[in-house]
């Protein structure tokens, strides 16, 4: 059974269309979500998280239909988006304090083991930290529940080299423990770095889902790494 | 429910909505029309509705793992909490006038209205139209507050006005009863505040609940 499954997804804006968007994910893999600005990553994964309304599609995760068992399913997956953040005048040790309460399996040594790892002071608030800092904020509340599933909407923006070198690691940590990881992002290299599946989306629909080798044997031509086969491939389409 | 409302208690409220339960003191001052303390506490509510805003709130609060509809009873229970907190200290100050201050001559001079409890009733009547003409305003967008507010002031003031008027019109004067004169009346009046108070917050969490499912985040 997919740990996640999203079914010809259609959201309609004036002047965007998210169209028939499917694509499946499994336990212990880690997917790419990639795509230009403005491609359809974020509509999708907000559609994802019940926060938009599609106009027809089915998600379903863990085999249960997200409209109906909302409460449910986000105790067992964890969110991070970019670099928005929450409550800016607050203590981050203030907004942990609350948020654990909402999940009964919040695992408070992991949220201490990546509070040190993204060396992040509790007694700041968002509004003193970094565009950086705050994505780890975002993501250290994301990782200390025992998520089965991160959903994560551009989670290396922002980010130095070296962060991003660590948390493209620990996304390789987690998907050994089970965890379904899938990020967007529209720096291809993350993506080559760890990712097992691509999930690639231009103008609002999916043009390939499947494994990183099979995209590579579908799409790439010799020699040409991911970055350059998604380039090569959204130029083709200006033309 | 309990750490929804714990999460609107230290996280989404504005310490103004907490200092502005004081403006029920109001109810001490004579001579002055006394409703204009409700419009202060609702004043302290809608700073929270700021800090909400800008804080980005209401997406934090929707990707919790709680139903949308939580979110909503979360906004509700916090605004509830802060009006009947004032409600509470309007009633403690009404039953100090109504009891040992009956006879004071500030007050049996007081042209405007008394507390009484008519003039809970009024306070509840407002309550109920904030959470009814604001919150459930609030709710058609989720971001949007100007216009619910604006409406809200308008009717406030309205309801004030109705409130300072009526005991002047010939046979109503018992509506501004001293102590406990024309109990009966006026407990009736007080349990009328009540019910409209409830009617009004439920009518408008059912409709926010329903806006909210609705729309776009």
């Amino acid at each position: 059974m997919s740990i996640l499954e999203v079914k010809n997804l259609k959201k309609e804006y004036p002047s965007f269309l998210l169209d028939n968007v499917s694509f499946k994910l499994e336990a212990g893999r880690i997917t790419g979500f990639a795509g230009r600005n403005g491609a359809g990553k974020t509509t999708t994964i907000k559609s994802m998280l019940n926060l938009i309304h599609p106009n027809s599609g089915e998600i379903t995760f863990f085999g249960m239909p997200l409209v109906g068992n909302e409460a449910e399913i986000k105790k067992r997956i964890g969110y991070s988006t970019g670099t928005v953040s929450w409550y800016p005048r607050k203590k981050l040790n203030d907004i942990a304090l609350v948020t654990k309460k909402f999940y009964p399996n919040w695992d408070e040594d992991a949220y201490q083991k990546y509070l040190e790892l993204f060396k992040l002071d509790e007694n700041k608030t968002p509004l003193q930290l970094s565009e950086g800092m705050k994505v780890k904020f975002n993501l250290l509340l994301a990782l200390s529940h025992r998520a089965e599933i991160l959903i994560l909407d551009e989670p290396t923006g922002g980010l130095d080299p070296f962060s991003r070198d660590e948390l493209l690691d620990i996304f390789t940590a987690l998907r050994d423990d089970g965890v379904a990881v899938f990020f967007s992002t529209h720096i291809i290299s993350d993506l080559e770095k760890c990712a097992d599946d691509i999930v690639y989306i231009s103008d609002g629909k999916i043009k390939s889902a499947m494994s990183v080798k099979d995209f590579c044997s579908a799409y790439s031509h010799r020699d040409e790494n991911i970055e350059q086969t998604i380039l090569r491939l959204e130029k083709e389409k200006t033309v | 429910m309990k750490n929804i409302l714990k999460k609107e208690l230290t996280l989404s409220a504005s310490i103004l909505s907490y200092l502005f339960i004081a403006f029920g003191l109001m109810f001490f001052i004579p001579g002055y029309p006394i409703l204009c303390g409700v419009f202060f506490v609702t004043l302290g509510i809608f700073q929270s509705f700021q800090n909400v805003r800008e804080a980005n709130d209401i997406i934090f609060s929707a990707l919790l793992p709680v139903a949308k509809k939580d979110v909503v009873k979360g906004k509700f229970a916090f605004s509830c909490f802060i009006e009947l907190c004032s409600v509470i200290l309007m009633a403690t100050v009404t039953a100090i006038r109504m009891t040992v201050l009956k006879d004071a001559t500030v007050y049996q001079n007081n042209v405007m209205m008394n507390a009484n409890l008519f003039a809970l009733s009024m306070a509840l009547f407002i309550f109920g139209f904030f959470n009814l003409i604001f919150i459930g305003g609030f709710f058609k967008t989720a971001y949007k507050f100007g216009k619910p507010f604006v409406s809200h002031i308008i009717v406030t003031f309205v309801m004030i006005g109705i409130g300072e008027t009526l005991h002047h019109i010939p046979g109503l004067g018992a509506l501004n009863a001293f102590g406990f004169e024309y109990f009966s009346l006026q407990f009736g009046l007080l349990a009328l505040g009540a019910v409209a108070y409830i009617a009004l917050t439920v009518l408008s969490y059912r409709c926010a609940c329903r806006n909210f499912e609705r729309i776009d985040l």
